[in-house]
């Protein structure tokens, strides 16, 4: 860190329409926020200076977020409540601020610490019931790994090491909804659309997946998981 | 109206590629939903090229200042998506209110140029509008175009109730003010476009009779009875008047030219002879220094973009432009913000303020010869010399640039072989003039990327009669710069021939080409400003359907003092001007700029009753 620079951490949903932005799309977003946000943001050294800012995690398009997280660095001191003020005036409607607060210099960097995500997927089908799925779920589950293809690459996930938790399957109504914890790996992780549709396939079940949310984005520690904020 | 169609198009969104495209929110979007009057503006091209323009970006402000008037915007939807939505069942929407189009009082259609006509069925159709305006009632909106195209509309102008000629910012309140109190009074169809004829600078094409003239172009023959024989282009006589959007819609997607945007000045009078803007756009209108930089430095704050582009069609002309480019500098210093310069003449002065907006950064400098000897420069009345051009990259050299873009072109009038070698040796020369001014570690970065175009020519310039040139010679053109132009250090690439040769036919025909245009996008042209999308295959058959030879229509001579598809269209410079152009390029000899010299007499001051507005006193290379 340059001497004289802040690191803030704020914490941000992508809701509603916003879920279709992909993960450069909302960094951009969020980037100009803070310039319109009349804020002292710090900038990087060298040839073309940028606001200086680091983002968690990637969403997938399509994918909304209750707690995302990015820091942004000042390059003077002014209290975390008036710049989550300032950004709440400067912010689209879909990517509001939730919380911000300085943190150490010495943390780690956003996306190598946050390794767990949950989520939310919706799931809609005629006769499907809450039941089904989570047999399907615990069916595939049990197999212990599952192959995915992506842009003609196989992977290969351990689904004891991707889902540190179990899976739920609950009636809201006519909805069903799914909750995973999902261990990200530097290599790219499971995406949990994907274990919903071979879980369904292979129970020769028919239901589609209407929105899926990621809930919470966590740090795991020795002896358990917890927020960044 | 009906429920909003938010719901229908979430589903189809997972499906289709960037649906940024189709979701609106974006910061600097106005929503107006209890308005009386609802236009849609639409871009004939997808979102992220269409959230470039800045007529769109004007206009929209303009019409959403006005009480109870709401404009939203609207885009073509890509392939894909356009798929879905028509198996689907849904029509195109305003992005902001995501009601059809189809309800709204106007529909707005931008004409950027001629590649984008198929676009403009495509967007109809999607809205279930019907294409002909002869097959429209007043339970459709009223479909009105604007833009640099109609200044020849007629192949496009039956698809049309209206053209708007020339500049809108004024324009646009009177045409909605006409529009509204005609619909409130309960007029006919043809009484609300009667109404509408009466604003100055709008064309109604159903007014107008018609009749086949010279090689098979129709013609505008006579004006119904209380219209205007010539429409005369609407001008705003000080550009100052209508400060930049200070809060234009901020894109989420990475759209083209993705920064804000103020402009500087309107209209140049260099007089390229091929240049149909530096015609239509006359005369040339500065903002002040202060202005430029107000409204650049509020744009910025209200967007958060971190570049400003200094926008017009010779943006280095502005009298007080280093004034501009100092004060912009030193107000941004410490924000990370970059400013840009569109395009830059072939001179020192140009470099310098190029070095004042690149502060250290190797950004390539792009620079127009469009000709590769003195003669056929002075044809073009392209006032570069050589020399000119050699000492300008010897500086940009100097100063630590080692790339530069130079634009060309071909199939000029008169043009000879020994022109099109001409670029090579001046190519080389470029080369040589860069390798000896850097030092001798860095010769090998040293890259000239040469872009080569076909000349297209185009309505109200002097070129206008002047054939185009065949394909096949154009191909043979090719093979001869190709085989002159230096290897080392050279990048040559060309503009798509086939796309110019569609783009020129375009330019100068006449209603008749409307069939043409409405059988190839029965038979799929859609995007053809899309290299991929492109097939003039389909176009040929489009031609051939309409008993249309598009060879033999393309190398027309047209002949002055005939009747012309765009006669009855004036930009205010006079077909006598356009002559003795026509004549001094013939001649080799070179017309000054108006801007910096005496007036050159070509009339667009006094048929439109305006007047140069400079910030200061031009100076520089004349």
């Amino acid at each position: 860190m340059a001497a004289g620079e802040f690191r803030l951490r704020i914490c941000y949903g992508k809701k509603d329409r916003l879920r279709f932005l992909s993960h450069l799309e909302v960094s951009r977003a969020l980037e100009r926020t803070a310039r319109r946000a009349d804020i002292p943001y710090a900038v990087t050294k060298g040839f073309t200076p940028r606001l200086k800012a680091a983002f968690g995690p990637a969403l997938p398009v399509g994918t909304a977020g209750e707690r995302e997280y990015w820091d942004i660095w000042m390059s003077r001191y002014i209290p975390a409540e008036e710049i989550l003020g300032r950004f709440e005036q400067a912010t689209p409607q879909g990517l509001e601020p939730v919380d911000a607060a300085y943190v150490s210099e010495g943390l780690p960097s956003l996306s190598a610490a946050c390794t767990i995500g949950v989520y939310e997927v919706v799931i809609e089908g005629e006769r499907l019931t809450a039941e089904q799925v989570q047999d399907a779920l615990d069916g595939v589950v049990a197999d212990g790994e599952i192959k995915v293809e992506r842009k003609g690459k196989t992977k290969v996930f351990d689904l004891a090491s991707s889902l540190p938790k179990e899976v739920q399957a609950r009636s809201y109504g006519q909805e069903i909804r799914v909750s995973f914890t999902i261990r990200m790996g530097p290599q790219g992780s499971l995406r949990p659309e994907t274990l919903v549709y071979v879980a369904l396939d292979s129970a020769e079940l028919s239901g589609a997946i209407t929105c899926i949310t990621r809930t919470d984005t966590l740090i795991e520690e020795e002896g358990g998981m917890r927020r960044p904020l | 109206m009906t429920d909003s169609l938010w719901g229908q198009v979430e589903r189809l969104l997972p499906g289709v590629e960037r649906p940024a495209r189709y979701i609106d929110a974006e910061w600097g979007a106005i929503r107006k939903p209890e308005c009386d009057y609802r236009a849609v503006l639409l871009y004939p091209d997808t979102y992220e090229v269409g959230m470039a323009n800045q007529a769109l970006t004007i206009l929209y402000e303009r019409l959403n200042s006005i009480d109870g008037v709401a404009a939203e915007r609207a885009f073509v939807p890509w392939v894909d998506m356009a798929d879905a939505m028509r198996a689907a069942g849904v029509p195109l929407w305003g992005l902001e209110s995501f009601e059809p189009v189809r309800t709204a009082d106007m529909f707005g259609i931008t004409l950027p140029y001629e590649l984008t006509h198929s676009n403009i069925l495509e967007a109809l159709d999607l809205a279930g509008i019907p294409l002909r305006a002869t097959e429209r009632t007043n339970e459709h909106p009223l479909v009105i175009g604007g833009g640099p195209a109609t200044f020849n509309p007629e192949p496009i102008a039956p698809f049309f109730d209206a053209l708007l000629i020339g500049e809108g910012e004024e324009a646009v309140t009177e045409i909605v003010a006409a529009h509204r109190q005609a619909r409130d009074a309960g007029s006919t169809r043809e009484g609300i476009l009667r109404a509408l004829a009466q604003v100055l600078g709008v064309y109604v094409p159903s007014l107008y009779e018609t009749s086949q003239g010279a090689g098979g172009r129709i013609v505008v023959t006579e004006a119904g009875e209380g219209v205007s024989a010539t429409v005369e282009k609407r001008v705003v006589p000080d550009i100052g008047t209508y400060p930049t959007p200070e809060c234009p819609v901020v894109p989420f997607m990475d759209v083209v030219h993705d920064r804000a945007t103020t402009e500087v000045l309107r209209g140049c009078t260099r007089g390229c002879r091929f240049c149909q803007a530096g015609m239509i756009y006359r005369p040339v209108r500065e903002r002040t220094a202060d202005d430029v930089v107000r409204d650049a430095l509020a744009s910025l704050r209200c967007t958060g973009h971190n570049e400003i582009s200094l926008s017009s069609l010779s943006t280095t002309d502005h009298s007080q432009i280093e004034e501009i480019l100092r004060r912009l500098a030193n107000r941004l210093d410490g924000t990370a913000t970059t400013v840009s310069l569109p395009s830059l003449r072939a001179d020192a002065l140009s470099v310098d303020m190029a070095r004042i907006v690149a502060r250290g950064r190797s950004r390539g400098l792009t620079l127009a010869p469009e000709a590769g000897s003195q003669r056929l420069r002075d044809v073009i009345n392209k006032n570069v010399t050589e020399e000119d051009l050699i000492s300008t990259v010897e500086h940009a050299s100097d100063a630590g640039w080692h790339r530069v873009k130079l634009y060309f072109m071909i199939g000029l009038p008169t043009e000879t072989d020994d022109d099109i070698r001409g670029i090579g040796s001046l190519v080389g020369k470029v080369v040589a003039a860069m390798r000896e001014r850097v030092s001798p570690d860095r010769r090998g970065s040293v890259r000239v990327s040469v872009s080569v175009a076909t000349l297209v020519p185009k309505s109200h310039t002097p070129f206008q009669w002047e054939p185009q040139l065949p394909l096949a010679e154009v191909e043979r053109k090719q093979v001869v710069l190709r085989e002159s132009m230096p290897r080392k250090g050279v990048e040559l690439s060309w503009h798509d021939s086939d796309v110019s040769f569609l783009e020129g036919l375009f330019a100068r025909g006449g209603r008749e080409l409307a069939d043409v245009i409405e059988n190839a996008w029965h038979s799929g042209a859609r995007f053809d400003a899309w290299g991929e999308r492109f097939d003039l295959g389909r176009w040929r058959d489009a031609f051939a359907a309409a008993g249309i030879d598009p060879d033999e229509q393309a190398a027309q001579c047209l002949q002055p003092g005939e009747q012309l598809p765009w006669s009855h269209i004036s930009c205010g410079v006079s077909e006598k001007y356009l002559l003795d152009e026509r004549d001094k390029a013939t001649a080799a000899e070179t017309t000054p700029d108006c801007s910096f010299e005496a007036c050159t007499g070509c009339d667009a001051c006094q048929d439109l009753d305006v007047d140069i507005v400079l910030g200061g006193e031009r100076r520089g290379s004349r």
